[in-house]
């Protein structure tokens, strides 16, 4: 969506027009819900994330400078939301609720969940490794595809900082891959 | 470029995120390099692979979710209030009428001296400096005959001898 285009609805919100709330919002709505999910690891917290920043950004939608881009400002109300949520918790370790994260969405068939629980468990893996900093810039990248800038935007720091970050989470992720690797191997000889 | 920068390098040029002027010496290098050549192999895999594992594991909102996140944004917060009276002007000069007009209604209250110097209202008679005048006449002219009678009394309202 154009930025005249988001402009435009995002004016027609503030003049009342509540149904624009959702054309606005429409296009983020699979990546708000990812995002969330990554970062909290379960699906129902991910929904109250998500919700509880769709109310912040319809609240504050008049503090939105037109012109800029409302993709990495509703991201970074999304952003601050989940980690908020996260303080509020305390709860810095993702947990993981196999049965409650994907039940809609999860084929009957076993083969399936038991695919899903793998890759679940792989990305569980790289993610938990990563710093909170780490995470963010890594999921905004490669979850959300967001451009360097973008993410800075999003995350209020230097492209400098966003690639360092990024650079650092990938050498983590492979680290730890190479060190499961090994594992399985040993684990296969003995 | 040494291998140990080639290092911190490596991950963002796999992901597309090196800056282009960054880019041939870091291509340089890996063409005289085998090991670092290896490293960005290991790092393409590892982005195309991790980049897919997210992908393909998305989850998304049922309809009826959706739209419930969004009804509850909608209506929790509070509605704006639309204006008894349209004001097609700018805010602020609604703001500066109304504090004007509070200075001119405490001014009409309070009657500060410059304000009495002024003369916009007039003076009405005090009674106090009606208690201080001592004399007070009273005039009485004849119709028919033109004759002026004049009386003076005193503050105790006793007629005064004419001298």
């Amino acid at each position: 969506m154009w930025m005249k285009d988001e402009d435009k609805l995002v004016e027609d919100v503030l003049q009342g027009k509540y149904s624009s709330f959702e054309l606005l919002v429409q296009p983020y709505r699979k990546g708000f819900l990812n995002m969330a999910y990554r970062i909290t690891g379960d699906r129902e917290e991910a929904m109250e994330v998500c919700q509880d920043a769709l109310l912040k950004i319809f609240k504050y939608l008049k503090s939105y400078k037109k012109g800029r881009s409302f993709k990495t400002w509703s991201y970074k109300v999304l952003m601050n939301t989940s980690y908020d949520f996260l303080k509020e918790k305390k709860k810095f370790k993702r947990v993981i609720d196999s049965q409650k994260s994907t039940s809609v969405y999860e084929s009957s068939q076993i083969e399936n969940k038991v695919w899903r629980k793998q890759m679940r468990e792989k990305i569980q893996g790289m993610l938990d490794i990563l710093t909170p900093k780490e995470k963010a810039v890594f999921l905004l990248r490669d979850n959300e595809g967001l451009s360097v800038k973008e993410a800075s935007s999003v995350l209020g720091c230097s492209q400098i900082s966003v690639r360092t970050h990024l650079s650092r989470a990938r050498q983590k992720i492979i680290t730890h891959f190479e060190k499961k690797h090994r594992e399985m191997i040993r684990e296969g000889k003995t | 470029m040494k291998c140990k920068k080639m290092r911190r390098l490596l991950p963002l040029l796999a992901g597309s995120e090196l800056p282009e002027s960054q880019i041939p010496p870091v291509r340089a290098h890996m063409e005289g390099c085998s090991r670092c050549q290896a490293e960005f192999e290991k790092y393409t895999v590892l982005v195309g692979q991790t980049r897919e594992w997210l992908t393909e594991s998305k989850i998304d909102w049922e309809e009826q979710e959706w739209q419930q996140s969004l009804r509850s944004a909608v209506n929790q917060v509070p509605q704006r209030k639309t204006a008894l009276i349209p004001w097609p002007f700018p805010k602020a000069w609604a703001y500066a009428l109304v504090a004007g007009a509070m200075l001119l209604l405490t001014l009409l209250v309070v009657q500060p001296p410059f304000v009495k110097q002024m003369g916009f209202w007039s003076e009405s008679v005090d009674a106090a400096e009606m208690e201080e005048q001592e004399v007070v006449s009273m005039t009485m002219v004849s119709k028919e005959t033109g004759l002026k009678i004049v009386w003076f009394f005193n503050k105790n309202f006793n007629l005064e001898e004419n001298e």
